[in-house]
């Protein structure tokens, strides 16, 4: 999977599941100042990342530290370097 | 004790989004009960037939109060948001902490429940529930729903009494202003069509399953042919206010509480019991501080199944007799369930305030165990002043509650 890819599918995400229009989905936005997103929302963008990309990640400490769209973008690349799917 | 009344209606029925619709697809005599797509693939369920309702508009609500709700809570909103619109009332006084609520149903939303086993039983694994599934599912989630949707921070409550539930919602509203807890309450009921549910009764033998390629013939409350309820979903709200508050603000009253009554059987968990009932009926007059004589109309639990329709219509024959007018509206929109109450109550407050009581639809020849009693076959033009409305739930609860003109 390309970064384009992931960050297409990335995007993706934030228009089904928070209804986010497509324009503001740019790396820069913090997801909870910009796009509107509170803890409740976090538990379901891990069920929806994992469902996206094959991953396991409910227990990843690293997504404590996500505040930007970028931030989501990088932390799949890790996932894709570290072989964590087969579908990345 | 202070007086309460109603002071706005709302509902979203399967007759469509609004309390017009409800009444418009009455006087047309029309019926929501059709063929369900889909339903022939559950093994072992003999009633493939629905009274469904059109979730419409649901994108107005944000997303993030949206988020939380299942299908009953979506109309649940929609229809308190009808009510208070209807009534009129300061939107200044939503949060004020005057006003709360009390919506009740059998259960959560069946629709999430059914998405959550669906999700977390092949590989028993719960990582991939959503979080919002619980709020979705729990017993309150009309009630919290509406709450938080409106932003109420009076009394939040849930009645779980199954078919009696928005009735007892309305109970409990009337008891909580009339005591002088709350100046305005938003009240009703709220379920979900699906399967499952008519699954439920279907095993027990209580639905339908005669006129699956004749949906419109049924149910048939009272009738010969009756052969069991049918399903159906949505939500009925009122607001019940103060009296005092409601002349206050010049509010349109369409009827004063004046008594009501719930108690269980303690008989039987589903067979309905006529000594009961008349024990409810007793009660409620009673309370209301009338005689039998004195009800211009009864609106009927009556949904249909060989038992519960003889049951009640033998408890109205030795409280009334046969001189007040009786009809049922599950032949129109099904048996909403927890919501019936109050849905039917909406609709029997119209009546009153139009001067008719429109017939029970699929009643075309009453069965004789059902005799006895003045049923409403044709529309019949009549002053009401004061009607009396039945819910009688699984678990043998009864409700009735006692509504009067204000003139």
């Amino acid at each position: 999977m390309t970064e384009q890819e992931i960050i297409t599918l990335s995007n993706q995400v934030f228009e089904e599941s928070f209804e986010i229009e497509k324009e503001k989905l740019k790396p820069e936005m913090n997801i909870f100042l910009d796009l509107g997103l509170d803890s409740l929302d976090i538990v379901d963008l891990v069920v929806a990342l994992q469902e996206k990309f094959g991953v396991k990640i409910r227990n990843d400490d690293r997504i404590k530290n996500i505040r930007t769209l970028g931030d989501i973008y990088k932390f799949i690349l890790s996932l894709k370097a570290e072989g964590a799917s087969s579908s990345l | 004790m202070k007086r309460v009344v109603i002071t706005g209606l709302g509902a979203v029925s399967p007759l469509g989004a609004d309390v017009p619709a409800l009444i418009q697809g009455i006087e047309e005599g029309k019926s929501a009960v059709r063929y369900m797509d889909g339903w022939n693939q559950y093994t072992g369920l003999r009633s493939l037939v629905g009274a469904p309702a059109v979730i419409v508009n649901e994108k107005s609500i944000p997303r993030t109060s949206r988020r939380s709700m299942g299908r009953m809570s979506i109309f649940s909103v929609q229809a308190a948001d009808e009510a208070l619109a209807d009534s009129g009332i300061n939107r200044e006084m939503i949060s004020s902490g005057g006003i709360g609520c009390v919506v009740g149903s059998t259960m959560g939303s069946a629709k999430s429940l059914n998405e959550v086993f669906e999700l977390m039983l092949p590989e028993k694994d719960l990582s991939c529930l959503p979080s919002m599934k619980f709020f979705q599912c729990v017993s309150h989630t009309a009630a919290m729903n509406v709450a938080q949707y409106l932003g109420l921070t009076g009394y939040v409550m849930a009645t779980s009494a199954a078919c009696a539930s928005g009735l007892q919602a309305i109970g409990a509203g009337y008891d909580l202003i009339r005591l002088g807890k709350q100046e305005a309450m938003l009240c009703g009921g709220a379920e979900e069509l699906h399967p499952t549910v008519t699954g439920s009764f279907d095993i027990l033998f209580a639905t339908s399953a005669n006129f699956n390629h004749e949906p419109e013939k049924t149910p048939r409350p009272f009738d010969a042919k009756r052969d069991g309820l049918v399903c159906g979903e949505g939500s009925g709200i009122l607001l019940l206010e103060e009296y005092e508050h409601a002349v206050k603000r010049k509010a349109r009253i369409y009827a004063e509480i004046i008594g009501y009554h719930t108690c269980g059987s303690g008989v039987h968990v589903s067979q309905s019991n006529k000594d009961s009932m008349v024990g409810c009926f007793r009660y409620a007059l009673e309370d209301a501080g009338i005689r039998p004589e004195d009800v211009d109309y009864i609106n009927a639990h009556a949904t249909a199944t060989i038992h519960g329709d003889k049951e009640e219509a033998e408890a109205i024959r030795e409280v009334f007799g046969d001189s007040v007018p009786v009809n049922s509206l599950k032949g129109y929109i099904g048996h909403t369930l927890g919501a019936s109450g109050s849905i039917e109550l909406i609709a029997s407050l119209i009546m009153m305030d139009k001067g008719c009581i429109y017939p029970t639809l699929n009643l075309e020849s009453v069965s004789h165990d059902c005799e006895g009693i003045y049923h409403v076959m044709n529309k019949l033009d009549k002053e009401i002043r004061v009607l009396f409305k039945n819910c009688f739930a699984f678990g043998g609860i009864n409700a009735s509650i006692v509504c009067k003109k204000i003139i």
